[in-house]
């Protein structure tokens, strides 16, 4: 038996204590459910067409078919006018761009080149790179059904994952691992505060318990606690969002249970640091904010700047949303995620000696 | 031999606002507590009660000096010495949530022992508090209850660290009464108290404390007759209309 009926015991007080806890519950599914909806919903939605102005200079079938065209593209919500109040419409924010047709245009088509003028309002088109080559490529389809140029070759996109990403997909094992993170960190961390403030940890300390057995039922109670919540939420984002876990369940898991360990011995250290309900607070955060931001939670820190991803990579949050999302998403056993499991391990080593030499029951009992 | 005996106890803490000086808490306290008294700590504030309180319990490190319990050293067998006593701390909130019988049956678990917690409940008059919680207990029934937690390991010493500060007149001496019947069944018990009264009722004897030191030590009795100040030889009795009426006489005029 690993566990003292003492440490039993207190476990099932630990737990009784959060399940009577009914708004604490709520509160922590309900944030995690939240955040899983909209960015579901956002991730859904289909890409706008963009507001275009066209002035067309010139008057020839050539240029009002191509207008014509242009029109009936779906990429594009076209209105054709007068180039001035077509760029006021850009400059208030009414048309995203305006192209401009030069009076030559189309009038001798095997000749002479001309130059389409696009007006843009850079501070406004913050995704001006990806507007872009929409539209150069969709003036250049125009331009072959113009010439009756039949394309050299067209593109097929085979996506070697075995079935499509959605933003959702990439998401979600990223907000369960700061899910994961957050219930621990506040679980053991404002809990020992919390106990130390009322008096509470210096009445246990009177009777003979030791040091091991309280943080060894409060780990063992943290750790159900949040293994349920996120199965929850898990059985929620399958259910509702169509979510799919490729990989093997044990292994999502057992990053889990590591990752749940580190950030519950974390929120032990700080909790023997910090006196009071404040400092915890702002301890925390400190610890929490920049690994939502830096850890590959909401978007790939590949994506980041150059100078931060090494430090980004290192952070405890990033090899466990990093491990989770490669076994949700790609797959991955326990022997690919090799790299991530190290990366646990000496995370839970620091954490797991900060916590039990920081925690010392006589200081952190007065 | 006694039952308790502290000799020079020693504990210094940094002073609060100049970290680099240091100030005696307790300045070599000796005590030597029998088997079944009731023993009385007294002191203003910030004289080192508590911290005495806490040496002997285990909870603060003894800087100085020795204190033994039953025979028992407190600094060297600490897990020995919490196994004979119970404790009652000036703060007695308990976990959120968890009923008194949830609680009391988890005290004794951290003592390694099956209890019978209505029969704990019984003695301290809560026996109907048995599903509540401790927020919903009044000032009085969580006194009784803290002396029910302190009680599940049948200690031979219980501490009492100021039990009725904040107490109505009832409750306190409902308390009272409690001490004394636990004293009555042979307990040991020393506590702590600002109220000269309730020193006076319980204890058999008094330690007076301050600055950390003991200035005076004895039964109620001895410390009146030593140190309490002699009475006016005729102390002014009477009132402005007891000398009018005396001047003009009580018959009525019209």
């Amino acid at each position: 038996m690993i566990f003292t009926p003492l440490q039993r015991h207190l476990t099932s007080i630990f737990l009784k204590i959060f399940l009577r806890d009914r708004r604490s519950i709520f509160f922590s599914l309900f944030f995690p459910v939240i955040f899983m909806t909209v960015f579901s919903l956002a991730s859904d939605r289909e890409q706008e067409p963009i507001n275009i102005g066209i002035a067309n200079l010139s008057s020839n079938e050539v240029s009002s078919d191509f207008v014509q065209r242009l029109s009936d593209s779906p990429m594009f919500n076209a209105v054709s006018g007068e180039s001035e109040p077509l760029r006021e419409a850009l400059l208030v924010g009414h048309q995203t761009m305006v192209l401009e047709l030069p009076a030559d245009f189309g009038a001798s088509p095997d000749t002479v080149s001309s130059e389409i003028n696009v007006v843009v309002d850079a501070a406004q088109v913050s995704q001006l790179g990806l507007i872009m080559p929409v539209l150069e490529q969709t003036l250049l389809s125009i331009e072959r059904e113009f010439r009756s140029i039949a394309p050299m070759f067209s593109i097929t996109i085979e996506d070697v994952q075995a079935r499509s990403q959605r933003y959702i997909d990439f998401l979600l094992p990223g907000l369960m691992a700061l899910t994961l993170m957050n219930l621990s960190i506040a679980g053991s961390g404002f809990n020992v505060v919390e106990y130390r403030r009322k008096g509470i940890l210096k009445r246990l300390f009177v009777t003979p318990i030791e040091p091991k057995d309280f943080i060894i039922a409060i780990v063992f109670a943290r750790l159900t606690i949040v293994l349920v919540q996120l199965t929850v939420l898990i059985s929620l984002a399958v259910v509702l969002l169509d979510i799919r876990i490729i990989g093997n369940f044990f292994a999502y898991y057992f990053v889990v249970i590591l990752g749940t360990v580190v950030f519950l011995c974390l929120g032990f250290s700080l909790g023997s640091l910090a006196k009071t309900q404040e400092t915890i607070g702002a301890l925390g955060n400190i610890v929490i904010m920049p690994q939502i931001f830096l850890s590959g939670v909401f978007y790939p820190i590949e994506s980041m700047p150059e100078w931060v991803q090494p430090l980004a990579h290192l952070l405890p949050l990033s090899f466990v949303s990093t491990g989770m999302r490669e076994i949700a998403n790609a797959g991955a056993a326990l022997t690919e995620i090799i790299p991530s499991l190290l990366g646990i391990a000496v995370w839970l080593t620091i954490s797991f000696l900060a916590a039990t030499r920081l925690f010392l029951w006589k200081e952190v009992a007065n | 031999m006694p039952i308790i005996e502290v000799c020079e106890l020693q504990k210094q803490y940094f002073l609060p606002d100049d970290k680099s000086q240091k100030f005696f808490a307790v300045n070599g306290v000796s005590l030597s507590i029998e088997q079944g008294e009731v023993f009385g700590i007294l002191g203003p504030n910030g004289a080192g009660k508590t911290t005495i309180l806490e040496m002997i319990e285990g909870l603060n490190d003894i800087d100085g000096g020795e204190a033994l319990i039953d025979g028992i050293s407190v600094s060297t067998n600490p897990y020995q010495v919490k196994e004979r006593i119970g404790v009652q701390l000036q703060a007695n909130e308990y976990f959120d949530n968890v009923s008194l019988e949830e609680l009391l049956s988890l005290f004794g678990t951290l003592y390694h022992r099956t209890i019978n917690p209505e029969a704990l409940l019984e003695k301290v008059q809560l026996e109907e508090k048995a599903k509540a919680k401790p927020a919903a207990l009044s000032g009085g029934q969580k006194q009784r209850f803290s002396i029910a937690c302190a009680l599940v390991n049948e200690p031979k010493i219980l501490f009492l660290d100021e039990p009725t500060t904040g107490l109505d007149p009832q409750a306190k001496r409902n308390l009272w009464n409690l001490i004394q019947r636990l004293n009555g069944d042979g307990m040991t018990i020393v506590l702590t108290t600002h109220n000269m009264e309730e020193a006076e009722e319980l204890c058999d004897r008094i330690a007076i404390m301050d600055h950390g030191k003991i200035i005076a030590e004895g039964t109620p009795q001895e410390l009146i007759l030593d140190f309490a100040p002699e009475p006016h030889e005729a102390p002014l009795h009477g009132n402005l209309e007891d000398v009018f009426l005396s001047l003009t006489g009580y018959g009525l005029r019209e």
